[in-house]
């Protein structure tokens, strides 16, 4: 106890924070673990890790080793755990895969140790493992074939393991067929997981019961159970009898198995013989219901096969068929494992019990409906469990029949009853209720044909058609056929409505005569179940049975075969089945299954345990356990503890099992509720089909009246038809008689005219020759006129020929005359003529010569012309040339004179401003002085003038080219050149007075003339000064001057008074022209007394008169 | 045929190419030999093509009538001319109207009103507006021509021309300005309009003064060769080019005054910018 507490502190310090102290801990534990051998240190470790699923204890129960983790020999945790494998398995198909290796180890390992038995196990544990282990196998076979047989190849391969395989697995083979898979799928493929999405858990364990052999397994699906039930049963009966070719295939093992239902239903099918039976059997079976449905089933449309029936209800109703078949094989063949208390039983025993079976649910079948039948079935039936427990003891393989592994929910339900709760077994009950509930509410509102779409129904129809079958077999081999036909209806069993049973019952009820045992048998199940007490009928049915084993064989033959056969068969089969029976007794092994060994162990145990509460009294309990298991009171408890765990646990994977039935039941009902309204759907259709056809019906009948009428239309206008065509028959051949009659005429027509235009023809030839003739005799009066006239003329030529004749001869003589004078006349006017003629030939060549003459004369002009008129236009060209470049020259001549026009006037502005500026200084002033100073000035001018002037005035008209007037501007230009001192010395205003152009001078010089002639006397003079100062001849005033005076040059002159006038009248012409200037003189006339220089101007009448000497020249 | 001889052979294909004015000089050359220069093919030539600068002058004293298209008395009415220039010279120092010290612009332009016999009382009177223009003129030809005769003479001779052959077609040239720059950009009108600077902008500057004093040098020679051989709506092209090429600066000015300023006030902002014609 101190370790133990130590171990607890230990735990608890292994999940401490602190990683050194867990390490420790750890450590300590493996180190304990290796020391210690004992499960206790791992029991506690696992239950801490379910307590609190500390990480650290797993770690170490996962590194548990060798001597840990193979300990535990306990067979029921071994059996709890197989069982939970299995029950998982289907549930994790894709998940488990991993440790498929380990399953199959698992597998490997127990079933050795089923064999060699390690430790003190007692063989009631070894039971229940062995079936455990023999579940597994068939999952295990059922889910991975190929690599479970791979395995199983390997492992039992070896020579250590080759008594297991002989011993333990080889009897397991025998209940499994061949797997499929096996042949189309391979290892890889079994692992691949799109093989598991497809299916369900339930759809697994269905397909894991599909290839079970083993009645108890197996599903019913397709009815490889029927066909197993008969092969596992009767191949050694049947093997000497087998004459038919159908025996045959139930007797071997593949092909009876391999065939597939649907087709061993077609092989029924399709022989003749059978026909009539499955045809009456259903009008027997069902007499209300319409002889279409009899053959019409819902499995049959949808493919489908009748799901198990659900656990609630099923079990007790068919446990009976089976624990027949367990109870003669058991019975017959012993237990291959010798389990110890069951003792061979006798087969006509087991014969009997079949009896039993089969006519109880014939008994239980009566009630006309289903739930009272089975409301009523259940409780007789858990009365005969009781009533076979009861009777256990003393008769142990009937109670074992009885009592089957399938009944095995309700008798555990007993036993737990017994043990803890009775509710289980009231749940139980209601859900199959329920179930059954659901099922007939499911099926009766298809009442016309409801009792065929009960999951029942599907059972018995396949079964009623096998059973034919079979009768049919029986005709031609009477000796094996009543087995198959028992088997069916061992299938069929109770709960098959009443009529599936009708003819069975029927051929039985005509056999009353038959075997007494048969009736007996019949009445003791009446009884039995009439009458409930257990204590005293059982023992009357026994030996009912016992004496009736033969009879069940007997009502069938009666039904296909003579009596005469019968006799014998009976014998016969009798004699083999014996002689099977004890031959399968020595075989023994191969078909008993471990289950069939752990049910009769169970029932075993029942029974005895019943026996005993009834015989003994309590307290001797254990005196009993003794002389059952031969093991000490003390370990009793405990073992029946164990047992009663293992139980509980077989109870619960069958329920499972019943779980997923109920599953695949409920799907597969929905299926057949789908089917169902297809069903109505399509008898719908089929009335309305009906109704269409009448109206089809309907619409021919008037079809063919319209057809009828048609005919007779069609008659009519035939008629009509021909006697038209007649009609134009008869026109068209008088159209053509016409025709030809016209053609006829037309011809004559075309005759007639051909004659007549030969006629024509004719009467123009005749009327051509008339005209000829006509013609002819006119020419001849012609010629006859003519012929006349020429004779009168021929007559007057002659008369003129004689005339001249004579004139003639005149004139020939007067020639002669004549002839010499002619002669020379005429040569002189040849020669005259002649020289003519020359004269005026050469005359014409002299004109000729002329011509050309003039001709070429012509010519020559008239180039001349052209010449002459090409160089007109040249010249003129040049001309027009020349002109235009003189021109341009005189435009800027003129340009330039216009500049010099321009710029005298402006000069003349200038200077006429000037005097006017003068003049406001003060004229008077200067008036004086000038007078006194002009003298002087004008004297020195003179000489000055005398010198110098004549050279620059040439230089002034070389250069302004006779430009008269400007002669003097440069000097007073250059004299004024500074205006500002205008107004201050009278030297220089005297100076320019006397330098002023020639209009002032002259201006002056008319009225200064008179004054100059009286002073200096010399009238001469004067008038060359005046002509000296004119303007300059360009100059409008110059012009004008020139003309005057040129007068006046002409006339020498001499009038003197002119000059007065003369410049009078310039002046004021002047006045006219400078309007400024005009008066400007007229004042300077007084300031202006001193007279110009004579020598200047002397000076400037050489000038102008050179000048105009070379003006005129 | 001797022409075309002379000619460089390639020309035909030069032009047939696209180079335009490759043989200008040469043809030009050709034109001014001809005994008699034939004025109206000298016109069509300076309208075509930029003269040569080195026969400018002469293309131009032809061209204005300075000089008579005859060969032949060329110098001699050079002479004239010469002596015409000197004669009013003289006469304008002599009247004290010009010194020596006077500009040479305002020289010819009393020179100009000599001759045209509006010479003012003094010089001291104010200008008038034509004598403001002549004044430009001749200020942007005296860059151009070196010799003063000739400057003098192109000078009054272009003046002259604008006075009495445009006289007709300048008061147009504005609404022909307008109307072209409609076509060219309306919206740019349309600115103008609306800042009422279209009436306000310088067309005496662009028509009256040729742009004188407004393009630069070079530009402005161009331009008067086509205004010289008779073509004035030269003037309103380049006034609307002037405004196109300075569009997004005359968008940018909103009032009247500001964008007569800018327009008058050009020529720095064209050499800058490098704007030719």
């Amino acid at each position: 106890m101190a370790q133990q507490a130590n171990v607890g502190e230990l735990l608890a310090m292994l999940d401490s924070p602190v990683l050194g102290v867990r390490d420790d801990v750890t450590a300590v534990f493996k180190e304990n673990l290796n020391s210690d051998r004992g499960p206790m240190l791992v029991n506690t470790l696992v239950d801490y890790y379910l307590e609190t699923s500390s990480q650290p204890a797993l770690h170490i129960l996962t590194t548990l080793q060798e001597p840990h983790d193979k300990m535990d020999t306990d067979v029921v945790v071994l059996t709890t755990g197989v069982l939970v494998l299995i029950t998982m398995l289907p549930m994790i198909p894709q998940s488990g895969k991993q440790h498929l290796l380990d399953f199959f180890d698992i597998f490997g390992r127990l079933s050795s140790w089923c064999l060699k038995k390690p430790g003190h196990v007692a063989e009631v544990y070894l039971v229940h493992l062995h079936a455990s282990v023999y579940a597994l196998f068939h999952r295990l076979y059922g889910m991975y074939p190929c690599n479970f047989v791979s395995f199983l190849r390997s492992h039992y391969s070896m020579k250590e393991n080759l008594e297991t395989f002989e011993e333990v697995v080889k009897p397991m083979m025998e209940h499994v067929r061949i797997h499929p898979e096996l042949v189309t799928g391979s290892k890889d493929h079994e692992l691949d997981p799109r093989r598991w999405k497809r299916l369900e858990t339930h759809d697994v364990v269905i397909e894991c019961a599909k290839i079970s052999l083993d009645p108890t397994e197996a599903s019913y699906e397709d009815g490889y159970s029927v066909s197993h039930q008969i092969s596992a049963r009767f191949p050694h009966r049947s093997a000497d009898v087998t004459t038919s070719p159908y025996v045959d295939t139930q007797n071997s093992y593949g092909c009876a198995t391999s065939t597939p239902h649907s087709t061993s239903r077609l092989m029924l099918l399709n022989t003749p013989g059978q026909l009539p039976q499955t045809l009456s059997s259903p009008s027997t079976r069902l007499i209300t219901e319409p002889p279409q449905a009899t053959l019409w089933s819902p499995s049959m449309v949808c493919g489908m096969t009748t799901p198990p029936t659900s656990p609630g209800n099923v079990p007790p109703d068919l446990s009976h068929p089976y624990s027949k078949v367990f109870g003669t094989t058991a019975g017959g063949k012993g237990t291959p494992l010798g389990t110890p208390a069951t003792s061979p039983p006798p087969a006509p025993l087991c014969h009997s019990d079949d009896y039993v079976h089969i006519s109880l649910p014939q008994a239980t079948a009566t009630p006309p409906r289903k739930e009272e039948r089975m409301d009523s079935a259940r409780p007789c039936l858990h009365r005969q469990h009781h009533l076979l427990n009861d009777r256990g003891s003393e008769e142990p393989p009937g109670s074992k029949g009885s009592v089957t592994l399938s009944d095995l929910p309700g008798f555990l339900g007993d036993l737990a009853s017994e043990e803890d709760s009775i509710e289980k077994d009231k749940e139980e009950a209601a859900i199959s209720r329920e179930l059954s509930e659901i099922t007939t509410a499911e099926a009766e509102p298809m009442v016309p044909r409801g009792g065929f779409d009960s999951p029942f129904y599907r059972e018995s129809l396949p079964g009623s058609q096998r059973k034919t079958h079979s009768a049919a077999s029986s005709a031609q081999g009477a000796s094996v056929n009543p087995e198959p036909l028992h088997s069916s209806l061992d299938k069929l069993g109770p709960d098959t409505p009443k009529q599936a049973f009708t003819p069975i019952d029927l051929p039985c009820g005509g056999a009353d005569e038959s075997p007494a045992g048969d009736r007996e048998c019949q009445t003791s199940l009446e009884t039995s179940i009439l009458t409930p007490s257990p204590c005293k009928i059982p023992p009357s049915t026994r030996v009912g049975f016992g004496s009736g084993q033969p009879p069940p064989y007997d009502h069938l033959f009666e039904v296909a075969l003579p009596k005469t056969a019968h006799h014998f068969v009976i014998r016969k089969t009798e004699e083999l089945l014996k002689k099977a029976k004890g031959s399968t007794e020595e075989d023994g092994v191969p078909s008993t299954s471990p289950m069939e060994v752990l049910d009769r162990l169970i029932q075993q145990g029942a029974d005895a345990h019943s026996k005993e509460l009834n015989k003994l009294p309590l307290p001797s309990k254990s005196v009993d356990w003794t002389h059952f298991g031969g093991s000490p009171p003390s370990d009793e408890i405990r073992t029946l503890r164990d047992q009663l765990l293992l139980l509980h646990n077989q109870l619960l994977y069958e329920r499972f099992k019943r779980q997923q039935h109920a599953l695949r039941n409920r799907r597969l009902l929905r299926k057949v509720i789908k089917a169902a309204a297809l069903e109505e759907h399509n008898a719908a259709m089929k009335d309305q089909l009906k109704l269409q056809e009448k109206d089809i019906q309907m619409w021919k009948v008037s079809l063919q009246k319209e057809q009828a009428r048609y005919s007779q239309l069609q008659e009519q206008r035939d008629t009509m038809v021909t006697k038209l065509h007649s009609q134009i028959r008869q026109l068209q051949h008088d159209r053509e008689e016409f025709y030809n009659q016209s053609q006829e005429l037309q011809t004559k027509l075309e005759d007639c005219r051909n004659m007549i235009a030969e006629l024509r023809i004719e009467l123009k030839k005749a009327n051509n020759k008339v005209c000829h003739t006509e013609l002819l005799l006119s020419q001849v009066s012609q010629k006859l006129s003519n012929s006349e006239s020429v004779q009168q003329q021929m007559e007057f030529l002659n008369r003129q020929l004689l005339v001249l004749g004579e004139v003639n001869e005149l004139y020939l003589e007067q020639l002669q005359n004549k002839h010499s004078d002619t002669t020379k006349e005429v040569e002189m006017m040849k020669a005259a003529y002649r020289k003519e003629l020359e004269k005026n030939r050469s005359h014409v060549l002299q004109q000729t010569q002329r011509l050309d003459t003039s001709q070429k004369r012509i010519l020559e002009l008239e180039s001349h012309l052209a010449k002459k008129d090409h160089l007109l236009l040249e010249q003129k060209k040049y001309l027009e040339d020349v002109k235009l470049q003189a021109r341009g020259q005189l435009q800027a001549a003129e340009s330039r004179y216009e500049a010099q026009k321009r710029i005298t006037q402006v000069f003349e502005l200038e200077i006429l401003d000037l005097y006017g500026r003068l003049e406001k200084d003060g004229l008077l002033k200067k008036l004086e002085e000038e007078k006194a100073e002009a003298a002087e000035a004008a004297e020195e001018r003179l000489d000055c003038c005398n010198d110098g002037c004549s050279d620059s005035m040439v230089g002034h008209n070389e250069e302004a080219s006779g430009h008269n007037g400007e002669t003097k501007t440069p000097r007073p230009s250059s004299t004024r050149g500074s205006s500002g001192s205008r107004g201050g010395g009278g030297s220089s205003s005297s100076s320019s007075e006397l330098s002023t152009p020639e209009k002032p001078p002259h201006q002056r010089a008319g009225p200064f003339s008179s004054r100059w002639e009286t002073t200096t006397g010399e009238p001469s003079a004067s008038i060359p000064t005046t002509v000296g100062s004119l303007p300059s001849s360009k100059s409008f005033l110059g012009m004008k001057a020139r003309e005057l005076f040129r007068n006046k040059s002409e006339s020498q002159c001499d009038e003197d008074g002119m000059t007065s006038s003369l410049s009078e009248s310039l002046k004021t012409e002047l006045s006219k022209d400078l309007g400024v200037e005009a008066k400007i003189p007229l004042n300077l006339d007084g300031p202006h007394p001193s007279p110009p220089n004579p020598d200047s101007v002397g000076q400037l009448h050489i000038m102008d008169y050179n000048e105009t000497h070379h003006e005129h020249s | 045929m001797t022409d075309d001889s002379q000619r460089n052979f390639r020309s035909v294909y030069y032009e047939k190419v696209g180079f335009r004015g490759v043989e200008e000089k040469k043809s030009l050359e050709i034109l001014l030999k001809d005994d008699r220069l034939d004025t109206e093919k000298l016109c069509t030539f300076s309208q075509r093509f930029p003269l040569p600068s080195m026969y400018r002058a002469l293309v131009w004293k032809v061209l204005l009538g300075i000089l008579p298209p005859h060969h032949e008395s060329h110098a001699k009415v050079m002479m004239y001319r010469k002596e015409q220039y000197s004669d009013v010279l003289h006469a304008l120092k002599v009247v004290r109207f010009v010194s020596d010290a006077t500009p040479q612009a305002e020289v010819y332009l009393r020179m100009y009103q000599l001759e045209s016999g509006k010479l003012p009382r003094s010089p001291s009177f104010p200008l008038e507006p034509e004598d403001e223009v002549f004044l430009a003129i001749a200020k942007a030809m005296e860059e151009m021509v070196e010799d003063s005769v000739d400057c003098y003479w192109i000078t009054r001779r272009f003046v002259n021309q604008l006075n009495t052959k445009y006289r007709d077609s300048l008061p147009q040239l504005p609404k022909a300005f307008e109307q072209y720059l409609n076509l060219e950009d309306g919206r740019l009108l349309t600115h103008l309009k609306m800042c009422s600077a279209a009436p306000k902008l310088p067309y005496d500057l662009w028509f009256k003064r040729c742009f004188a004093g407004c393009l630069p040098e070079s530009s402005l020679q161009r331009v008067w060769d086509k205004v010289v051989s008779g073509s004035c709506k030269i003037l309103v092209f380049v006034a609307v080019e002037i405004l196109l090429t300075f569009k997004i600066k005359v968008m940018a000015l909103s009032s009247a005054e500001k964008i007569t300023k800018f327009l008058e006030n050009l020529e720095t902002g064209l050499s800058s910018s490098g704007w030719r014609l």
